[in-house]
């Protein structure tokens, strides 16, 4: 069999789009079929990397992995079990158990609206997702406000060794935690600084697959915040 | 007395074989798709093809609700379709009837196969079709949206699912039949197909066909679908590319 990419790095494909066949490897998000050609999974952007083909989606819903940091709302109390929307397919769980290492009880004092952070625990890919907040900075989120993206974004918001991240952080002199199912939380020093982050999110979210999009946003903030 | 009477024409399909609306018989109607036109779906499309406008919108994978519908190995799908009480002559009685619950059933069977379902067990998939405006081949049209609509809420498919009728009339095998055609006309075979591995996910008939003109019809719908691909690849890229352009 030949060995042929028919595709550029970084170009648009949808569901279905040979991508390559041959030597190549079938990466994240691409299937292959019965002739042994391999072909997108999702409407993404191709990744060439070495010999190894995959897509990267645009959109999407979120997929809980374990460790996986999430920011989610309290929904309902029931029992010893806090159920917690993380804007998924799947409701996270969160156990309220005595346990001799829980460093901290009044974590768990929680009520519904709750903005949490969590991480994954455990999750078997179906019914059971159980989230814990026992750990140095997880629990309850407070005084900020709540942004989101789609959580195939994520990646883009922090970008590079955190270089999209730091821009924000730098530029709006907030504090912001990125989880992966795509929820923002910002806290920043006033509504000025607020607005630019939610135009700077919105611009990533629309223009991701441009490159330069740093800089871009770099510049938009400057004349946000001018 | 009726406000709106059908008049049949004198004849569907003249000898050097224009349609009714000036067709020749291998013609498609204008066909005009765009996606992501709803703001509260995950992944929507609008299809103008001929005088249809369809809506479709995706939901999901999200949480099943009722819980007991929940599929352990695999992401359920329910499709709906509906047409809108203005988008027939005269006023539709709104809600589902034995038309509308066969068409959902259709097009969910249509999509399915599409999908890669196992990637999202415990999950249910929702697609929504709107019929906001009936010109005959809505069920094509729809399931074309809902593909769209599918890829543009990023669910992992197989391809695309594209569609297009066929049909015969007197002797001619006709493309994407029209009102007329579809009132009047011998036969009408709607087609599903994946087209990047031509497999069929849906065909219907009605009227009689011979062998020989099922086969020629089969193979005029795989002509006519392939063309359909080509309009919803453009249509599901053609957003990116904009905006691209503009930053560029």
């Amino acid at each position: 069999m030949s060995d042929l990419v028919f595709v550029r790095d970084k170009e648009v494909v949808i569901p279905g789009q040979p991508l390559a066949r041959g030597k190549m490897r079938p990466g994240k998000d691409v299937y292959v079929d019965e002739s042994g050609t391999i072909r997108s999974k999702k409407l993404g952007l191709v990744s060439l990397k070495d010999d190894e083909v995959s897509v990267v989606p645009l959109v999407g819903a979120y997929i809980p992995k374990e460790d996986d940091l999430v920011i989610g709302i309290v929904s309902k109390i029931s029992g010893n079990t806090i159920l917690v929307d993380i804007r998924s397919p799947y409701q996270g769980a969160l156990p309220i158990q005595r346990r001799a290492e829980r460093v901290d009880m009044r974590k768990y004092d929680l009520r519904i609206g709750d903005v949490i952070l969590a991480k994954v625990r455990s999750f078997d890919g179906a019914s059971s997702l159980i989230l814990t907040i026992d750990a140095e900075g997880l629990g309850k989120l407070e005084g900020g406000y709540l942004l989101e993206v789609d959580p195939a974004k994520v990646p883009r918001v922090i970008g590079k060794r955190q270089s999209m991240l730091s821009i924000l952080k730098e530029a709006t002199k907030s504090e912001i935690i990125v989880a992966n199912n795509g929820r923002i939380w910002v806290k920043p020093p006033s509504v000025k600084e607020l607005i630019a982050l939610e135009k700077a999110l919105k611009k990533i979210e629309e223009e991701s697959h441009v490159s330069g999009l740093s800089d871009r946003i770099a510049s938009l903030l400057s004349q946000e915040l001018r | 007395m009726p406000l709106y009477v059908e008049r049949k024409p004198e004849s569907l399909i003249t000898e050097e074989g224009i349609r009714t609306d000036g067709r020749l018989p291998h013609e498609m109607r204008p066909i005009k798709m765009m996606v992501g036109v709803l703001e509260k779906a995950d992944g929507s499309a609008f299809v103008e093809w001929g005088g249809n406008r369809i809506l479709a919108a995706v939901f999901g994978p999200r949480e099943v609700h009722p819980k007991h519908m929940v599929l352990p190995d695999r992401a359920l799908v329910r499709a709906r379709y509906n047409m809108a009480p203005f988008s027939t002559p005269e006023r539709r009685r709104p809600g589902p009837d034995r038309r509308s619950i066969e068409l959902s059933k259709v097009i969910r069977e249509a999509l399915k196969p599409a999908i890669f379902t196992e990637n999202y067990p415990g999950s249910v998939i929702d697609i929504f079709v709107e019929v906001l405006r009936s010109d005959a081949g809505t069920r094509v049209a729809g399931i074309n949206a809902a593909s769209l609509a599918l890829a543009s809420a990023g669910v992992a498919m197989r391809g695309l699912v594209s569609a297009c009728s066929v049909g015969r009339v007197g002797n001619f095998i006709v493309v994407d039949p029209n009102h007329d055609e579809d009132m009047w006309g011998d036969s009408d075979m709607p087609l599903a197909m994946m087209m990047e591995s031509e497999e069929i996910t849906l065909l219907q008939a009605d009227g009689t066909l011979s062998e020989e003109e099922f086969k020629e019809a089969l193979d005029l719908g795989r002509k006519a679908i392939r063309f359909v691909y080509e309009v919803q690849k453009e249509a599901l890229k053609r957003p990116y590319y904009l905006v691209e352009r503009r930053v560029v």
